[in-house]
């Protein structure tokens, strides 16, 4: 069960690399970066899973699942939102400047 | 209690700036002066207690396996140095600028410097991260700063390629805190030791990769040249002279602390990616007909000698490796702020325009000389003594060829270099070139900057005598010596 979650988060990962370096859309290679970012919280998600693990709520008994690692995806989701915020911001600036989002007709993005 | 307050004032800086504006509507140069002063003197400070008594402070007085600790050791207040004369005089070559005009300029300089000083104390690979992020967002901020079309590509670009490497050193702590359960560094040094190899293979390919890709070394070097050219000249010495040395001190230290011990590969991979930089950006920065581009791509050229000094994994090369990132801080910094108040009186910044200044800024030029005589490598100076020291240092770690890639890729540098030199030297003929025509414009005072240039260059020829005496040899190589002694920094953070 937790295998398959690593297996989907290492697809989602290369998937997300994959869209940024093929695709010429400015707004794919954000969402690429998206994809990347959430493949990577899933991992860290994943690994604070314990077989048979309650939440770590206060009243709790029994083994519960390591709380840390959902402390650091909040960390790492909010980041990850201002860093894609702000490359949208800089999309619709260039947007108003070349009326395109297409790498390939923007100069200085190619190569 | 210092090393906590190095963060803290530029923080409350960056937050007071805003506050500030809207009550008062228009900002003072001196109230901004002041923050500065008090937030380089907390960063001097900070470095002042990691030299003499090197400190741990334990946030909320957590233990080091739950909580974070701010380590403040020799290697750290080297760079806290660095930082903090760096932003300075970038601080005060943007005073002298803009004045006390653009708010948001300011309170992102002062969120820089506070997430800098955090990534040099950390002890803590998460908060690293998350220092590494803060510092980012508002670098790519200060990169697009102008709003101009060229500045908002680089920015985007300085994104993209920013986030990709900060999510590889995510995956890689990610999977460091899956084989080990600790996130401290100092206990990570410890518990990598007995970690399967594969696993350790991995991690330390996402570290490096993640770190290399915000250092700017030469594979994944596409946002260095646009981001440092197209930003204004305060800034673009602020990103080429401070904020790449910041990168060099997180390679260096999660290189050294991880990987010394366990993983020798790290450093080899380290040393051919700086070799291929310092080719790749020397031969690069030969085609440049733009100055400002043209001493981007010798940034990256000269990260790759500092990568090179970093790979020799001894004692020698990390002292040297600093000695270096100190050198290229003063220089580069002067060579930009001088190019880019050089090219503002010419209005282009095509070298083969940027002619008969020698008549007209005689004391610029010669800043300018001997700031690029320095990165050359001419005996005097202290670039000279720099190279010397990696590659001696690189040679005494058993390969040559880094050391005959240092030779050659200065053969290059002085071809390029006085290229320019020789432009601004020759006499004005504007009208030869397919230019707009020159319009001599209101002479502008710029002494504050020339100040600066003017000591650093000093400085330049200073450092290049120092190493002659015993004492400043000393304290190098006690840098070097921290760098490496990785069970002295597991002893101060566990207190054993």
């Amino acid at each position: 069960m937790i295998l398959l979650s690593y297996a989907t988060a290492v697809i989602i990962f290369c998937i997300g690399l994959y869209t940024i370096m093929i695709r010429r859309n400015l707004f794919k290679t954000v969402l690429g970066l998206a994809l990347m970012e959430s493949a990577v919280l899933l991992i860290i998600v994943s690994s604070g899973y314990i077989p048979g693990g309650v939440p770590p709520i206060a009243p709790f008994s029994g083994p519960a699942v390591n709380p840390l690692p959902h402390a650091f995806t909040l960390t790492a989701i909010v980041i990850g939102a201002s860093d894609i915020a702000l490359a949208l911001a800089f999309i619709v600036k260039l947007h108003r400047h070349y009326r395109t989002v297409d790498l390939d007709r923007i100069r200085g993005l190619r190569g | 209690m210092t090393l906590v307050l190095a963060i803290m004032v530029p923080l409350l800086s960056a937050f007071l700036v805003p506050l500030f504006h809207l009550a008062r509507k228009t900002l003072s140069v001196g109230l901004i002066g002041i923050m500065g002063l008090a937030s380089i003197s907390a960063a001097l400070a900070a470095a002042h207690t990691g030299w003499y008594s090197p400190a741990v402070s334990l946030l909320g007085g957590w233990a080091p396996d739950i909580g974070i600790a701010l380590v403040g050791d020799r290697l750290s207040s080297a760079f806290l140095l660095m930082t903090a004369i760096g932003s300075g005089a970038a601080l005060a070559c943007a005073l002298e600028k803009f004045g006390g005009g653009p708010w948001r300029f300011y309170a992102l300089f002062f969120l820089m410097l506070g997430s800098m000083n955090g990534i040099l104390l950390t002890g803590d690979l998460f908060n690293l991260f998350v220092f590494y992020e803060i510092f980012s967002v508002a670098a790519y901020l200060m990169v697009a700063f102008s709003m101009s079309w060229q500045a908002l590509e680089a920015g985007l670009k300085y994104l993209v390629l920013g986030t990709i490497g900060a999510l590889f050193i995510l995956l890689g702590t990610a999977f460091t805190f899956m084989a080990t359960g600790v996130l401290n560094m100092a206990l990570l040094a410890e518990a990598l030791a007995s970690i399967p190899r594969e696993t350790l293979t991995a991690i330390s390919a996402c570290l490096v990769l993640g770190l290399t890709i915000k250092t700017g070394a030469f594979p994944v070097h596409f946002w260095l040249p646009d981001a440092h050219s197209s930003a204004q000249t305060a800034v673009s010495a602020l990103l080429s002279g401070v904020l790449i040395k910041v990168s060099i001190y997180a390679l260096m230290r999660v290189c050294y602390i991880f990987f010394l011990g366990t993983n020798g590969a790290v450093f080899l991979a380290i040393t051919v990616i700086g070799s291929f930089s310092v080719l790749g950006g020397h031969l690069m920065a030969l085609r440049q007909d733009d100055i400002k581009r043209l001493l981007a791509y010798s940034t990256v050229a000269q990260i790759g000698y500092i990568l090179i000094g970093i790979g020799c994994a001894s004692a020698a090369g990390a002292a040297a490796a600093v000695f270096h990132a100190f050198n290229h801080m003063l220089m580069k910094m002067g060579l930009f702020i001088t190019a880019g108040n050089l090219s503002e009186e010419k209005g282009t910044r095509e070298i083969c325009g940027l002619t008969g200044l020698w008549k007209s800024h005689p004391l610029w030029v010669s800043a300018f000389a001997v700031l690029s005589a320095s990165i050359v490598g001419i005996p005097p100076f202290n670039g000279f003594m720099s190279k010397w020291f990696i590659i001696l240092s690189s040679a005494g770690a058993g390969t040559v060829i880094p050391a005959l890639v240092i030779a050659a890729g200065t053969v290059i540098s002085a071809a390029y270099y006085l290229r320019v030199l020789s432009a601004f030297i020759s006499p004005d003929e504007g009208s030869s070139y397919d230019l707009p025509p020159y319009v001599p414009r209101k002479p502008r005072r710029r002494s504050v900057s020339f100040a600066i240039v003017g000591s650093f260059a000093l400085l330049c020829l200073v450092l290049g005598v120092m190493p002659f005496s015993p004492i400043f040899r000393e304290y190098f190589s006690s840098i070097g010596q921290t760098a490496v002694d990785v069970e002295a920094y597991v002893g101060l953070v566990t207190g054993r």
